[in-house]
């Protein structure tokens, strides 16, 4: 065992302050992110969970973050039936409208805007959520029902079995969902036929993205393929998975999000360095002597620096294990109350990685203290 | 004795501190030699330069004038990495503290260094095992220094020093921390550097007890030598009189 590692063992409780500020800085950003994921994760796991193996979408879109569904002329359904992969093609669509609820006497209504989602209540169809039961499914298929996630009963002001008001029409509250929240915008379910009734989708000429059920699965990203190298430019074909990243980063993307998370990162370092660092100076001068003893015995000042940065190393992994667990709390913490998060691996080896920078600035502005180690002194 | 060849020959040693305005000269162009095979105390009232001539001596304090060969090399005329693979290679050191990591055992603590000299892993942990049994800690390879007595540890410092067999060994009040028994251990390992691995020991001190194991004795005040003379009784006597198997094992 290396000196350094000898020494964080031997000594932890001289390093937890550093361990600490690391793993801190570290939830500073992944909770972040994965609040921000979490949120892309409620506007999308409707089609996250539908049994489309592919999604057609205008070619132009990038992503369905912000921009809804966009449209997508009605002729298209057929020409992507003619492809002998294809086993299922339905319209899917994200309409918006305006929400009252019916308040007991004496209480205020909530008046807000909603996203109402599409599912088709046929069983199996192909936008219909692997995990709605058969009841929510049968619930869906009365005229003016709909559905909603449990965490947006409040902020909707509704309970299983209230009615409101949706774009001036009543709906009944027939299901209550688990699993589908979203902290971005309230929203609701409703089925095809309802939404007719509710007064969109009229124009027939037009259709909101594809969802489309392969025969083979496994043959997603061929299909895919095939159906792109005959759009010509009419539409895009995106596998699933595909399409969730394309979302994450289109939100990620996001100006605000952006300076969230960057002055995060900023903040994370400053913090990190400023009690690493001070961590690791005063570790360093607790044993000065020694290191000096091992100067007077030859041991190079080039052979102590690298100790402190293997030191400090050694302390960036430990804080990375730490901010690991605490995220980890963390996200057990949102699972409990409803709310999803999400850590993309892109995000996890950033933080990753600036937990290390941050602990090796911190042992570059720590090696300093090494010159006090005059072997000379020693001598008195 | 005198057929023993010479290990350091230092001439003209001259070095001042600044103190506010002022310069006090602590060492005032001493001369200076000691042979393998041989202790040579320095002896002399604190103040008196010896500490910061052990320093010059050994290359850790450059003076302001003069010059030290040390094993037939100028060792002041070289760069310090080069100052630093010297004292790797050749020099000892004891000190007063002992300096030992508190999170290494008695067997890491030897290693370190004998590791940074260039030997592989298992060499390193032989050589430090042999060090440590020859200084009596044959069994307490794997205790920490908090684990151990005052006298224990000043033994694995004096393994460190010597685990690398070097020919200069230099220790600076090696015994005013331990009491009377551990200190007659640590100088008669000490001695026995000289005369069996014919090292040149050079020890800084004013305890009096250890005069009689010098083959030579230094006086030094006010940066000054006074006194330069071969110990009285030769010092087989007192290697004689050494009772040693029953206290090293203690």
């Amino acid at each position: 065992m290396s000196l350094a590692l000898a020494t964080l063992i031997h000594e932890w409780r001289r390093y937890t302050a550093a361990v600490v500020a690391l793993a801190f800085s570290g939830l500073l950003i992944l909770a972040q992110v994965g609040m921000f994921v979490g949120i892309v994760k409620g506007v999308t796991a409707t089609i996250d969970r539908s049994r489309a193996d592919l999604m057609i979408l205008p070619a132009k879109m990038e992503s369905l973050i912000n921009s809804g569904g966009g449209n997508l002329p009605g002729r298209l359904q057929p020409q992507i039936y003619m492809h002998p992969d294809v086993a299922e093609v339905a319209s899917w669509d994200i309409e918006g409208g305006r929400w009252v609820n019916r308040p007991p006497e004496g209480q205020k209504a909530v008046t807000t805007y909603v996203n109402i989602y599409m599912v088709d209540t046929r069983p199996n169809a192909v936008t219909l959520p692997v995990d709605y039961s058969e009841q929510v499914r049968q619930a869906l298929m009365e005229p003016y029902a709909v559905a909603i996630d449990e965490t947006q009963l409040k902020r909707l002001g509704v309970k299983l079995g209230d009615s409101a008001s949706l774009n001036g029409k009543t709906v009944r509250v027939r299901a209550v969902l688990t699993g589908y929240p979203n902290i971005n915008n309230a929203a609701v379910v409703a089925s095809r036929d309802t939404i007719r009734l509710l007064g969109f989708m009229a124009d027939e000429s037009k259709t909101g993205p594809l969802m489309v059920r392969l025969k083979d699965p496994a043959r997603a990203e061929i299909v895919r393929d095939q159906l792109n190298a005959n759009a010509n430019g009419a539409y895009r074909a995106w596998t699933r998975e595909e399409l969730r990243k394309a979302d994450e980063g289109a939100l990620m993307g996001e100006q605000i999000i952006g300076i969230f998370i960057g002055f995060s990162v900023f903040l994370g370092f400053l913090i990190g360095v400023g009690i690493t660092s001070q961590t690791l100076r005063g570790a360093i001068l607790s044993s000065i002597k020694e290191f000096a003893s091992l100067r007077a015995l030859g041991v190079s000042m080039g052979a102590l620096r690298l100790i402190v940065m293997e030191l400090s190393i050694w302390v960036g992994l430990v804080g990375l294990v730490a901010t690991g667990l605490l995220t980890f709390g963390i996200y057990l913490l949102a699972a409990n109350g409803g709310l999803p998060m999400g850590f993309p691996t892109p995000w996890v080896i950033g933080v990753s990685i600036l937990l290390i920078a941050i602990s090796c600035a911190s042992g570059l502005l720590a090696l300093g203290i090494l010159k006090k180690s005059q072997p000379a002194d020693l001598l008195r | 004795m005198s057929a023993n060849p010479t290990a350091i020959e230092a001439h003209g040693v001259y070095k001042r501190f600044k103190t506010g305005r002022t310069h006090i000269e602590v060492l005032k162009r001493v001369d200076f030699d000691a042979r393998h095979g041989e202790v040579t105390m320095v002896m002399g009232p604190s103040g008196s330069g010896k500490s910061t001539l052990v320093a010059a001596l050994s290359g850790l304090l450059k003076p302001d004038e003069g010059q030290v060969r040390a094993l037939d090399t100028d060792i002041w005329s070289l760069r310090s990495g080069k100052l630093d693979r010297f004292r790797l290679d050749h020099c000892g050191f004891i000190f007063q503290g002992f300096n030992l990591f508190s999170a290494l055992t008695a067997l890491q603590q030897v290693e370190i260094i004998l590791k940074h000299q260039g030997h592989s892993k298992s060499v390193a942990r032989e050589k430090a095992a042999l060090a440590l049994d020859e200084v009596g800690l044959g069994k307490r390879l794997h205790q920490r220094p908090a684990e151990l007595s005052g006298g224990e540890k000043q033994r694995v410092a004096i393994a460190r020093a010597l685990a690398k067999d070097p020919r200069l060994v230099f220790a600076d009040e090696p015994t005013s921390a331990l009491d009377g028994e551990n200190g007659q251990i640590v100088i008669r390992l000490l001695q026995r550097a000289a005369k069996q691995h014919g090292a040149a020991v050079i020890c800084v001190t004013h305890d009096p007890r250890l005069e009689a194991y010098a083959d030579r004795i230094i006086h030094l005040e006010d940066g000054q030598i006074l006194e330069d003379r071969r110990a009285a009784e030769p010092a087989q006597s007192a290697a004689d009189r050494r009772p040693e198997p029953a206290l090293l094992g203690a």
